[in-house]
């Protein structure tokens, strides 16, 4: 009952010639779409772990250098209090030389610091982020020097995730939109083979054969086009992937994110032409079974 | 397997759309084993009448019971498995092209999921009977209108339907042929298949020893009783 001969002959109609190139462009698309979520969701990660393990601490100095010492001496007894917490990873306050060197472009050389009221600026890691840890440094930081205030990087990090995650859910969105036009071109096209073969399956349907042997007919030429057409989509999708990794890979930015995919990814993309397949089958097998419930 | 009657008509009508009744109060019954010709002009619903005996319309009203059961209260499968019973001989053949003669005789077994290969034997054997041994494997298109109409005969009774029906089988056959064709009709009724042969051919049928129904304005009425045929006068209980 499964993909016996082909008796009725819907390898002739002009559908078999179009709908695995219309398969193979959506699959291309949804392919594309869902690396770049894929893709977007890594980048965040790995922001998300490269910025928030590391946060700055802004201390103003005083106008005086007798009060700027003052602060000094705070700073540096906050400092091995810092160090104490079990995950921060290195607690330092940037040396004048540092700063100068920040601040060269702005200011020009040779600036004596001193006389400036510049922040004291203490650069802490740790080796892994966590609320409680952040919590820790937030309460020494206000009972030692409360006029300080901390940059942990969380506003701009969460603007920078919130763009990561918005594109990623516009990709899938993407997905399930080229997944819904895909269906919609099977149910039409497996209408035009209904019309086409009107007189074929109104025999089958008149000689006593059952709604699903008819529907099986459709279904499986459905699959078997959406199949071809589906893994020429993911092959091209690959190869541009492969032309963009090699661009990348000469460029060599750290900034940029690199497309080399694990296992489980590549698995997640492989789905792509495969579920598109199923929908493509099982509309074709719905639409086939409404129309056939029209006849009596 | 008796069904007494096989097919009953009990104050049938029959309209297309909003049309005027095509058919018109039609109350008729076919017994087992029973030879009936249909004949009217052109026009006048033999068709009709037959697509309602083999499920491709329902009356407007009216009751329609085949095999013993009321059409009406049939679900999806009963009706397929119902249809089975039945082979028809459409005017047109409705061959397809694409399949052999074998694959086109073969289809009302294939349809039910049986393969091919199994039935090839008894397809074959029943397409030689027909006098068509030598083209198996030839498509409908490259058969002359007879040997198409022998393959559509064929196929109509490779089920061994229990009913058969035949819509203007000599239509566009000379005398002789027709003649023979109905020999054959003769042949398979004496083996219990119930037949009817719809014909706008009246000369042709008056040769023959058999009831005759004629639809006039829609109604239909038997206008030559036959005979009863000895060998189908053996009782069966439904
Ligand atoms: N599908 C249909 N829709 C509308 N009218 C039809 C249809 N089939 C047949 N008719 C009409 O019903 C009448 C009987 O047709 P038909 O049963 O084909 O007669 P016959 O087979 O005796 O020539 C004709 O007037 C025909 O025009
Ligand atoms: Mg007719």
């Amino acid at each position: 009952m499964f993909g016996s001969r082909n008796d009725v002959p819907l390898d002739k109609d002009a559908s078999s010639r179009f709908l695995p190139w219309l398969i193979a462009v959506m699959v291309y698309l949804a392919t594309m779409s869902l690396i770049v979520a894929l893709t977007m969701n890594k980048l965040a990660n790995r922001w998300d772990q490269g910025l928030s393990n590391s946060l700055t601490i802004q201390v103003p100095a005083g106008q005086s250098p007798a009060e700027r010492l003052a602060i000094e001496k705070k700073t540096v007894l906050l400092l091995q209090e810092f160090k104490k917490i079990p995950d921060v990873k290195k607690a330092e306050m940037l040396t004048d030389g540092e700063l100068n060197k920040l601040l060269e472009p702005w200011l020009g050389k040779d600036v004596v610091l001193h006389d400036l009221p510049i922040p004291l600026l203490i650069s802490i890691e740790l080796s892994q982020s966590s609320a409680r840890t952040l919590d820790a440094i937030n309460a020494l930081t206000a009972q030692n020097l409360p006029t300080a205030s901390i940059d942990d990087h969380q506003r701009w990090l969460g603007n920078l995730l919130g763009l990561a995650k918005i594109i990623g859910t516009v990709s899938l969105l993407v997905v399930l939109l080229v997944g819904g036009a895909a269906a919609l071109m099977v149910i039409l096209v497996t209408r035009m083979g209904l019309a086409i073969h009107r007189q074929v399956v109104e025999l089958f349907h008149l000689m006593g054969a059952q709604d699903a042997y008819i529907a099986n007919r459709f279904q499986l030429h459905a699959l078997k086009l959406s199949m071809a057409g589906g893994f020429a989509g993911l092959l091209l999708a690959g190869l541009t992937i492969a032309a963009f990794s090699t661009l990348l890979g000469q460029a060599n930015s750290a900034l940029l994110p690199s497309f080399t995919l694990t296992a489980t990814e590549w698995g997640l993309l492989l789905l792509i032409p495969v579920g598109a397949s199923l929908v493509a089958m099982i509309t074709a097998r719905l639409t086939v079974l409404r129309s056939l419930a029209l006849m009596p | 397997m008796d069904f007494k009657p096989l097919v009953r008509f009990q104050d049938v009508h029959l309209r297309y759309g909003n049309g005027p009744d095509v058919l018109h109060q039609v109350n008729l019954t076919l017994e087992p084993g029973s030879f009936h010709f249909m004949v009217g002009p052109s026009g006048a619903g033999k068709s009709s009448l037959l697509r309602l005996m083999y499920l491709a319309h329902r009356p407007t009203t009216g009751r329609l019971s085949l095999f013993g059961r009321d059409v009406s209260q049939l679900d999806r499968k009963e009706t397929s498995m119902l249809r089975r019973r039945i082979g028809i001989i459409f005017q047109d053949f409705r061959l397809l092209d694409h399949l052999t003669a074998l694959e086109n005789v073969a289809l009302p077994l294939t349809i039910t999921g049986m393969p091919l290969e199994k039935v090839r034997r008894n397809v074959s054997e029943l397409l030689s009977w027909v006098g068509l041994a030598d083209n198996l494997d030839s498509k409908p298109p490259t058969l002359s209108g007879g040997q198409q109409q022998r393959v559509a005969i064929a196929r109509a009774v490779i089920g061994r339907p229990s009913l058969l029906l035949a819509d203007e089988p000599t239509g566009n056959l000379d005398d002789k042929i027709a003649e023979r064709l109905l020999f054959l009709f003769e042949e398979l009724n004496k083996r219990g298949t119930t037949i009817v042969v719809a014909s706008h051919n009246e000369a042709l049928v008056n040769r023959f020893n058999h009831p005759v129904f004629k639809i006039i304005n829609g109604e239909v009425r038997l206008i030559r009783s036959a005979p009863v045929i000895e060998q189908n006068t053996e009782s069966g209980a439904a």
